[in-house]
């Protein structure tokens, strides 16, 4: 973390010169420090040194802005420009966010206290900032054109309003929306608990991030902002695998993970091992009458959800979106299927025209996963991530929670992979394979069931071709 | 007149004759000095047996190995029985033109009278005493002729031998053109196998598969297209190099189209200079200078004609005594109904036509040659577009298809397609390096005044809109 106590210094890091020069010398003087972020890793938790006391929490890849207290408020201040964000090794995208990263930092406050923000916009074009979730006076709630005049380039605005409620919140812009979200900005935000809350229960560990969603085609650093809805690139706080950290627990840790919706779908977060529960949403605090155990919560489109668990089980557990595209990185979404098909010969032909080419997918995608081939500047393999065992073939939305019983209090280090006690992994069977007792085939009959119209059409033949033959011994 | 004068006329007047001919090995000596680009000094008239043999010789060796465009210059020179006959047709008119320049032989007269005893033999030698007098004037309308009939040669050769390069360098590219029409159809039939497999494992519709059976057939008809355009082209040199069906067989052409010129003929360099020296300025001239010459000479014999007889008559009288009597004799035809003046005015219409056609080939020179130039030197930028520009960005697609293909990014089929689209574009550039050898030798033939109507056809660019989906 680097604080550049010169303001305008920052005019000469991330690209976004073009605004610096227009903000006024005296404004600035009254500014908190632009604090700003060059590395996408998991920051240690920001301990409060002034203000209310609270437990902090841990952003994903990701960081706490730190504040300073003036007369009792507590002053903030975020500076929306273009960054870079490297979101796995081998891959920089060129998004906006604030503060040198996106997502932004995540701003924590405690219930209660008075909150002034300062934003200063270093984009090329107009922004606003809307703090999802919040009870707040209405001119200050960030929807450009509507509550407020949209923030000019070079130009800072100031929020300030009571932080009302505790619960899981995020910000974003509110001003040419479609493309500054897909462009990258956005950020959580956590209002903290003042006192002791009946549905709020004291956690071990509290991580956060946001879903977002880019389309960078495989080659290019910039997102398209067009798209709609068949992004490439699904990620947690702007990372996909294997760019996204693992989440590192003691074990019986109470463990607290808030998740915030901002891409185009509904995202299905599972976790392994473990059940957890839902104990709050952007709303509040669920009640606890209202929770049940699950091990999958649908969080929906520009919701909030969050989830605690006791980390009992030692291990290294998976946690991922369940829509198993989301565990992809970019990939042809119009690429025909080639199971099934041979052609080791026609792939001769092919050769002849197109040396580099070598057949892949007759068998399914694994292939992929394994052979390493060069692809475009600046993309990530679709199926990627070697794990103790071999290859993980993931990407996107997917880590790992680590729960280890010598993990120590506060640590986020990651402890490795899991040493599995003796005979608990699953191994190759090595005995003999009997006959699988098989359902015997029935004579249909032509007259049950219902009849698919007058006209009877022949039927496509379809082989079921098996690749071992283990049910003939 | 004296005894004297007529015992020496007839050997000066045969000593006047002698002097006009036409030596047809003379004539190609020449060209293969002035043009040895065009003739690489191997034109000659095969007359002798074993002139003939000794060119077959060489026509084998130059079959030998695969022809380049000059050998194949050199072949038709030595094998074509076509260009054979041209230069023999070229000897028939020299010596026409050089018969022209020769005396009427004289014309002798021989009478044999008797009446009543007495015998009269007369002897007349006569000459047309115009034909003598204006010998001087018809020996310069010789030579007038005479190097009219080299210039044409001149230009009937350097329009065979253009005619024998662009023949080469078209069948060159086609058959070139052929190699790369073969690998389009390989990627399409390459795609069908697949779509058929795709098909029946149930991964691809009947559509989809039907879309890259189009493929295929649509490239075996492309196929078909330029095996012919290989087979005729190749045919139409075979013609021009006078092949019989043995040495067809044994022809071989080079792989591809010689490398452009590191440098195109500069602009400047076709200036008027250059159409100095130009043949159908020369030819125009000379049929400006004859004409003139013609009207000269037409000036007297439009008007009339002389004759010049001697004569020795003897007469025998009964008694066997015989009396010599010596003359001479002028006839003169009198231009009592034809002054000759129609006859003058066509001369005269001949010479200022003749003049004007001198002045529109010079203005047509310039025009022709900027022509010309202008398709060599867009020709050539054209070409070198594509080998500088285009398929160096054409295999960088390929090569970006490449890493595509392997991040699953696109499917083999996207893949097969940009292989035929470049390979296209391989066949855009061949066209593109053909042009401009045509162009090249049409400029050449321009240069020395042989205009040659080149069709050049228009690039053919490879839009990607063929891309399989």
């Amino acid at each position: 973390m680097s604080t550049r106590r010169d303001f305008f210094k920052l005019a000469s890091i991330a690209g976004g010169a073009l605004a610096a020069s227009t903000v006024s010398k005296v404004a600035l003087a009254a500014l908190p420090d632009a604090v700003t972020q060059t590395s996408p890793d998991t920051m240690p938790p920001l301990q409060p040194k002034t203000g209310r006391p609270y437990n902090p929490v841990v952003t994903l890849n990701g960081w706490t802005l730190p504040w300073r207290m003036n007369n009792g408020v507590k002053e903030f201040h975020l500076v929306a420009e273009p960054v870079v964000r490297e979101m796995a090794p081998g891959m920089k995208a060129h998004l906006w966010g604030y503060n040198g990263q996106s997502p932004g930092p995540t701003i924590e406050v405690v219930e209660g206290d008075r909150v002034r923000i300062f934003v200063t916009n270093r984009l090329p074009e107009h922004t606003s900032v809307h703090w999802h979730g919040q009870r707040l006076p209405n001119g200050m709630d960030g929807v450009s054109g509507l509550t407020q005049p949209s923030i000019q380039p070079g130009k800072t605005f100031v929020y300030e309003f009571v932080a009302r409620r505790p619960g899981t919140f995020m910000y974003h812009p509110h001003a040419d929306e479609m493309t500054q979200m897909a462009m990258g900005m956005m950020g959580s935000w956590v209002t903290h608990p003042k006192n002791k809350h009946p549905q709020i229960d004291d956690v071990d560990r509290d991580f956060i991030f946001l879903l977002s969603s880019y389309d960078i085609e495989p080659g290019a650093f910039k997102p398209n902002i067009m798209t709609m809805t068949d992004f490439n690139l699904w990620t947690w706080n702007s990372r996909v695998f294997p760019g996204i950290d693992t989440l590192n627990v003691r074990k019986n840790d109470r463990v607290r993970i808030r998740v915030g919706n901002l891409t185009m779908t509904n995202h299905p977060i599972h976790i392994h091992g473990h059940e957890f529960t839902v104990t709050g949403t952007d709303g509040g605090p669920v009640p606890r009458t209202a929770r049940w155990p699950e091990v999958t919560t649908d969080i929906a489109v520009g919701q909030m959800r969050q989830v605690e668990f006791v980390a009992d089980e030692e291990g290294d557990w998976s946690f991922h979106c369940h829509k198993s595209h989301h565990t992809m990185n970019a990939m042809g979404h119009n690429v025909p299927s080639m199971i099934g098909v041979d052609h080791k010969e026609v792939a001769d032909k092919i050769n002849k025209l197109i040396p580099a080419y070598m057949t892949m997918g007759d068998k399914g995608m694994a292939d992929m996963g394994t052979m390493e081939m060069p692809l475009p500047d600046n993309t990530l393999p679709m199926m990627t991530g070697e794990g103790p065992f071999g290859g993980l073939e993931m990407g996107g939305m997917f880590s790992v929670v680590k729960v280890r019983k010598d993990q120590k209090p506060g640590d986020y280090k990651d402890p490795g992979w899991f040493r599995h006690p003796k005979g608990t992994v699953a191994f190759e069977y090595a005995g003999p394979v009997a006959d699988a007792p098989r359902q015997p085939a029935q004579p249909v009959d032509a007259h049950a069931g219902m009849k698919h119209g007058t006209h009877s059409a022949p039927e496509v033949e379809v082989q079921v071709r098996k690749p071992q033959a283990h049910s003939r011994h | 007149m004296s005894h004297i004068h007529y015992r020496y006329l007839l050997p000066a007047l045969l000593a006047l004759t002698g002097c006009a001919s036409f030596d047809i090995d003379q004539s190609t000596q020449k060209l293969n000095q002035q043009y040895p680009a065009y003739t690489q000094g191997k034109l000659a008239l095969a007359s002798k047996p074993e002139q003939q043999k000794n060119m077959q010789d060489q026509a084998a060796s130059l079959l030998a190995q695969p022809l380049s465009q000059d050998a194949a210059v050199q072949l038709a020179l030595l094998n074509s029985p076509a260009l054979q006959a041209m230069l023999a047709q070229h000897q028939a008119a020299g010596a026409s033109a050089a018969q022209s320049a020769r005396i009427t032989n004289p014309l002798f007269t021989f009478e044999r009278n008797r009446q009543s005893g007495e015998l009269e033999l007369g002897r007349l030698l006569s000459f047309g005493l115009l034909d003598l007098l204006s010998l001087p004037q018809r020996q310069t309308m010789a030579q007038h002729s005479l190097a009219q009939a080299q210039t044409q040669l001149s230009l009937d050769v350097i329009a065979s031998v253009s005619q024998v390069r662009v023949a080469w360098v078209k069948a060159v590219a086609a058959q070139q053109s052929l190699e790369y029409a073969r690998q389009v159809g390989d990627a399409a039939d390459a795609s069908a196998i697949l779509a058929e497999r795709m098909h029946k494992a149930g991964n691809f519709n009947s559509l989809q598969a039907a879309r890259q059976l189009a493929f295929k057939a649509d490239a075996m008809a492309q196929l078909s297209f330029a095996r012919h355009a290989s087979l005729a082209t190749r045919e139409e040199l075979v013609r021009l190099l006078g092949l019989n069906d043995e040495q067809e067989k044994t022809l071989k052409l080079p792989e591809r189209l010689p490398d452009l010129p590191a440098t195109p003929l500069a602009a400047e360099s076709m200036g008027p200079q250059a159409t100095k020296n130009r043949l159908d300025i020369q030819l125009a001239k000379q049929e400006l200078d004859a004409a003139a010459a013609r009207q000269g000479l037409s000036l007297v014999s439009s008007f009339t004609d002389i004759e010049l007889g001697i004569r020795r008559d003897t007469n025998f009288d009964a008694a066997g005594h015989g009396e010599i009597k010596r003359g001479v004799e002028v006839s003169l035809r009198l231009p009592l109904f034809d002054w000759g003046d129609a006859q003058r005015t066509a001369m005269n219409a001949n010479t200022l036509g003749a003049s004007y056609r001198l002045q529109a080939t010079l203005n047509n020179a310039g025009s022709h040659l900027r022509v010309s130039y202008s398709a060599y030197r867009n020709m050539y930028d054209i070409a070198r577009q594509y080998r500088d520009e285009i398929l160096p960005l054409r295999k960088r697609i390929s090569a970006e298809n490449q890493l595509r293909y392997n991040g699953m990014f696109i499917s083999v089929f996207e893949l097969l397609a940009d292989s035929r689209e470049q390979i296209n574009s391989v066949l855009a550039a061949i066209n593109a390096e053909q042009q401009f050898w045509l162009a090249d030798a049409a400029l050449q033939a321009e240069l020395l005044g042989r205009p040659s109507a080149s069709n050049l056809n228009p690039v053919k660019s490879t839009a990607t809109a063929e891309a399989a989906h």
